[in-house]
């Protein structure tokens, strides 16, 4: 197997954002059917130890592909934007703004009387906050302007880091 | 009647002989075997009768005794009488709370018992009970055993799949697959029933609890999410009785051999208590009496604790409770009321436990077994199983750089490149974590290593490419690499909690010696079953993929086949024949790799098809 081809190739699919994510499952497990190391549990040392490393690829080509953001910063490296350039894209003062509410209301959310409903008011602005950018990236995808799209994914990764703060303060409640 | 069977025309390859492989369920308070003959999984006989094998080992100076005869002997002799040692596989001194168990004095590493029979680590104590089966499954079958699946806790860590790992080495067993407990349960009853969708295991042992989502498609068997707690089981319901009994007759202290003693107590009281609602116990020489509620109010906080496990699992899994189809209840301690109500309400549906909670598990390790040693070439049947636990290094500053998250599917291989703090910096030690936590402190350490031989540059200016390796056992792997040199670290991994591999050796040898065996012929032995099946694997991927080869290929490689069989024959050197088998080993490497690649193409063609049928294409 060839482990510089794109994930793309790998799944013959073709390279962009928009891709039908139940084609890439069913060529997934369809793979795995043939190259997990079960299926050549009974073969010879080699065979067992490429069944791990290509298990291993489709693996992590199909994870990748499979979540819009990963996949988003997949196309941007092989438009050669690496992480570093990624995570530099400037991003709009009011969105910085809005994060920065955001993280104040999370602050205080310990605090409050009803904190799951202050929880599931956070919860609904960042689901907001992902879709506008998700389509922001989109478009950007699409039009396959690099600049865009970095700034999104940008946007995007300030929510998601939130949102896993969000996940885990909901479970410190819940433990509690 | 049965069919009578009849070979394809033209089929090349001498139909191979049944191949007999064990699904070994290395439980907490139970172990048991499974195998699958005429096409059924059965539960093997244990000698003793019953199919379950306590997991008890007796180290006494008078001999060695295991399953019921040990436990036997926990009347007078509580502190050679091992039990729950699947909980300290893996662990060290400081990990275990109050095992009641003398424990000897070590410096780090896992720990060990104290025992009349000398110092006994958990490893060889499972070890025991592996052998026990094993032997149990060759009396039983008539043949030796091709391998064995051996199943472990989803949640287990590496160091405590290490160690499971090292026991069945030490038991002389090749093991085919280390398997998700939970995966196996999903197996045994997804198989049963055809069923698709979503699926929760939860499965409280012994020892340990589990909880695990899967997403069943078409035989594919997708584990989403898994977590659970590898400290929290029956046991723990024992504790919470004595630890009452206790307070209630107003001990101040107790001996560790009055401890252990109580537990058995504590464990029948319980176990009545699943039929009964009330029931008297004997414990400390005194009678106590305990009722079901009373059972349940000591017991809640634990059930809890579960239910918090489940609750991450869905959310991990991005599933809700109502898109969970079916709940699959797994291991004795599900036989308590309580747990099977709370765990009804949580989902809000009646979970399954149409199979037998004790031997579920083993059923699905056999049915695995079976395909992995080789009889069902065709079967669809496909496990993704995942990691539970996150695995990192420690960077500066003690903190923990996560390299795989959990729930990753395994197989997995993930790099990443770290640098040099210091100006002329020539080594590095890289600390291997477990753990969701931040600090390194909080995370399971794995194993340390160092890099060496790094060229003298500026500080930040190196490139050192550490790459993580799972398995399909969910074994991690580590190597590292000056990218600007290609200087490979010279590995060494010292496992926190395990056991080095020479220490592996030597205890392998004591065994041999102790049995009375010849070393020498024993290794010559091995040498010569894994020639003769590096052999038969290329004689079948001849039979089958021979047009990848040129003509030229085909007959240097059947050369060499023919002089390593020559070499198996007359050759009595085991080093030798190991440097044959890896030279042929690697001449084939080529072949195999073309093989693999063929299997891509056919595997992605058979797709096309499919989706024109459901004209699908064109849609993407």
């Amino acid at each position: 197997m060839d482990f510089s081809q794109s994930y793309f190739e790998l799944f013959e699919l073709p390279q962009r954002f928009e891709l039908d994510t139940d084609v890439l499952a069913r060529r997934y497990r369809e793979l795995q059917m043939h190259l997990h190391p079960d299926k050549h549990a009974a073969a010879g040392p080699q065979e067992q130890r490429l069944a791990v490393q290509y298990s291993a690829f489709v693996n992590g080509a199909f994870h990748t592909l499979k979540q819009p953001l990963p996949r988003a910063l997949y196309l941007l490296n092989l438009a050669g934007w690496d992480k570093e350039r990624v995570a530099a894209q400037p991003v709009a003062g009011d969105f910085l703004l809005q994060q920065m509410e955001l993280r104040e209301a999370l602050e205080r959310i310990h605090g409050l009387v009803n904190p799951e409903a202050g929880l599931e008011h956070l919860q609904d602005e960042l689901a907001a906050g992902w879709s506008e950018h998700s389509g922001e990236l989109s478009a950007a995808m699409a039009d396959e302007d690099w600049n865009e799209a970095a700034a999104a994914v940008v946007k995007m990764q300030y929510l998601d880091k939130l949102r896993s703060e969000v996940t885990a303060l909901e479970n410190s409640l819940l433990d509690s | 009647m049965a069919l009578l069977k009849i070979l394809e025309p033209g089929q090349t390859i001498a139909p191979q002989q049944r191949r007999i492989a064990l699904g070994i369920d290395l439980g907490t308070t139970n172990s048991l075997a499974a195998t699958v003959r005429d096409g059924r999984a059965e539960v093997l006989q244990a000698p003793e009768g019953g199919v379950l094998l306590p997991s008890a080992v007796y180290y006494g100076a008078d001999g060695l005794l295991t399953g019921r005869q040990a436990l036997a002997r926990l009347g007078d002799s509580p502190q050679n009488t091992l039990q729950s040692f699947k909980r300290m596989m893996g662990r060290g001194r400081e990990d275990v709370a109050h095992s009641g168990y003398r424990l000897a004095k070590s410096e780090g590493g896992m720990l060990r018992f104290d025992t009349a029979a000398g110092e006994i680590s958990p490893v060889q104590a499972s070890a025991e009970i592996l052998k026990a089966l094993a032997a149990q499954g060759v009396e039983t079958l008539g043949a030796e055993l091709d391998g064995v699946v051996i199943t472990v806790p989803a949640y287990f860590d590496d160091a405590q799949r290490q160690a499971t790992k090292d026991a069945a080495t030490l038991a002389g067993l090749k093991v085919l697959r280390l398997l998700n407990e939970p995966t196996a349960a999903a197996v045994a009853y997804g198989l049963d029933s055809g069923q698709e969708g979503v699926v929760a295991v939860y499965d409280l042992g012994g020892g340990t609890f589990d909880i695990s989502i899967l997403r069943l498609h078409r035989g594919v068997f997708e584990v989403m999410a898994s977590g659970g707690d590898s400290a929290l089981g029956g046991d723990d319901l024992d504790r919470a009785i004595v630890d009452w009994s206790v307070s209630e007759l107003g001990l101040d202290e107790v001996s560790d051999t009055q401890y252990l003693l109580a537990l058995a107590a504590a464990r029948r009281v319980k176990e009545s208590l699943s039929e009964q609602h009330q029931a008297g116990l004997e414990i400390f020489g005194q009678a106590l009496s305990l009722s079901r509620e009373q059972l349940e109010k000591l017991i809640q906080p634990l059930v809890k604790r579960s239910l918090r496990s489940c609750r991450r699992a869905l959310r991990d899994a991005g599933v809700s409770s109502a898109q969970v189809e079916q709940v699959v209840l797994v291991g004795g301690s599900t036989r308590v009321p309580l747990v099977r109500a709370a765990v009804a309400e949580f989902f809000g549906r009646e979970p399954l436990f149409s199979i037998d909670p004790d031997t579920v598990v083993a059923v699905g390790a056999a049915i695995q077994a079976d395909v992995l040693v080789g009889n069902k070439p065709d079967q669809e049947l496909l496990l993704l199983d995942v990691i539970p636990l996150s695995l990192g290094l420690e960077t500066m500053g003690g903190l923990v750089e996560r390299i795989i998250s959990r729930n990753t599917t395994i197989p997995v291989a993930k790099s990443q490149e770290f640098t040099t703090y210091q100006d002329g910096q020539t080594a590095m030690a890289i600390h291997v974590l477990q753990g969701e936590r931040e600090l390194s402190a909080d995370c399971r350490s794995l194993a340390r290593f160092e890099l060496r031989g790094i060229p003298p540059m500026v500080a930040g200016a190196a490139r050192i490419q550490v790459t993580f390796q799972v398995d399909a056992d969910g074994l991690l792997g580590v190597t590292a690499r000056e990218q600007a040199t290609g200087v490979q670290s010279s590995i060494t991994i010292k496992p926190s909690y395990g056991l080095a591999e020479d220490e592996i050796a030597s205890m392998l040898k004591a065994s041999w010696e102790h049995a009375g065996k010849d070393l020498q012929a024993r290794q010559l032995a091995e040498q010569r079953v894994s020639g003769q099946q590096l052999l038969q694997s290329l004689q079948n991927a001849i039979g089958a993929d021979a047009g990848l080869l040129n003509a030229d290929e085909l007959q240097k490689l059947q050369a060499a086949m023919a002089e390593l069989g020559n070499l198996l024959n007359v050759c009595e050197d085991s080093a030798a024949l190991k440097g044959a088998i890896e030279a042929l080993g690697r001449h084939s490497e080529a072949f195999a790799a073309r093989r693999m690649d063929a299997t891509i193409s056919r595997a992605l063609t058979g797709v096309s098809i499919d989706e024109l049928d459901a004209g699908k294409v064109g849609e993407s």
